[in-house]
């Protein structure tokens, strides 16, 4: 099982969405994408399509205005 | 310390701090506060709500302020323009309103935890942020109007020009998010 980590700190929206969506392509069933993000709509719009994609997510605030949204792909 | 540290963290976990300063407040809630609010400015000031008209304004008294004067300039020629300009900053609703939406989207960030003065990541951002907002402000002056005055007050006021500005808007955004994907991905 792989974990691959997504590093989107000082990146706006959409620019987070659009990689985490690329970013999730290249990977298998299982696998982890950790996207790093500090840009709050993106804390938004990240989990939300995720979690209509199917996959396993959870957030975390790791700092002031920044947090880690985890994603498992489900499918 | 001790003791002031065990009351933050009480605070952090508190369900009404969370739901009114933490988490963000639904699209639906946001939409229902600014129309509420936007009829109220129309109601106290008598015009509708705008933002970017006053920095237009600021740009002007700066000018004035180092020496220049925009007195003979097309769009400050009007007597109502003049007048805004003379009477200054603190007798302008929509300068005092944008230092109010600075100071009180301030206050949101800290109340909630999340200020960060965030990095520059390359110099694509840069000219990215100049060229948008060059563009922005100059296409907000000759539209009379940028998403909020010309857009939402255009639309709030019943006016067809908010919805010509919105369908045109439209496809300004699709392009937009294309240059967006194309160069920053």
């Amino acid at each position: 099982m792989k974990e691959v980590i997504l590093d989107c700190f000082g990146e706006a929206c959409p620019i987070p969405l659009v990689k985490a969506q690329n970013a999730i392509e290249e990977l298998e069933i299982g696998d982890v994408l950790i996207v790093q993000i500090d840009h709050s709509c993106a804390m938004k719009n990240v989990p939300e399509w995720a979690t209509k994609a199917g996959h396993n997510v959870e957030i975390e605030e790791v700092d002031d205005s920044e947090w880690e949204v985890i994603i498992e792909k489900a499918k | 310390m001790n003791q002031l540290k065990a009351g933050f963290d009480r605070l952090r976990d508190n369900e009404i701090y969370k739901q009114w300063f933490k988490n963000p407040f639904t699209y639906v809630m946001g939409a229902v506060l600014l129309s509420i609010l936007q009829i109220v400015t129309l109601a106290v000031s008598g015009a509708p709500w705008g933002v970017s008209g006053a920095f237009a304004n600021w740009g002007a008294w700066i000018y004035e302020a180092l020496g220049g004067s925009v007195a003979k300039w097309y769009y400050f020629s009007t007597t109502g323009a003049q007048n805004t300009l003379e009477q200054g900053f603190l007798n302008h609703p929509d300068s005092l309103r944008n230092v109010g939406i600075i100071v009180g989207a301030l206050f949101a960030t800290l109340m909630a935890s999340q200020f960060k003065i965030k990095i520059i990541k390359n110099k694509k951002q840069i000219i990215a942020a100049v060229l948008g907002g060059l563009l922005m402000g100059y296409g907000a002056r000759i539209a009379f109007g940028c998403n909020i005055g010309a857009l939402y007050g255009g639309i709030a006021s019943l006016s067809l020009s908010g919805w010509v500005f919105g369908f045109a808007m439209f496809f300004g955004a699709m392009a937009g998010s294309k240059l967006l994907v194309k160069f920053f991905m």
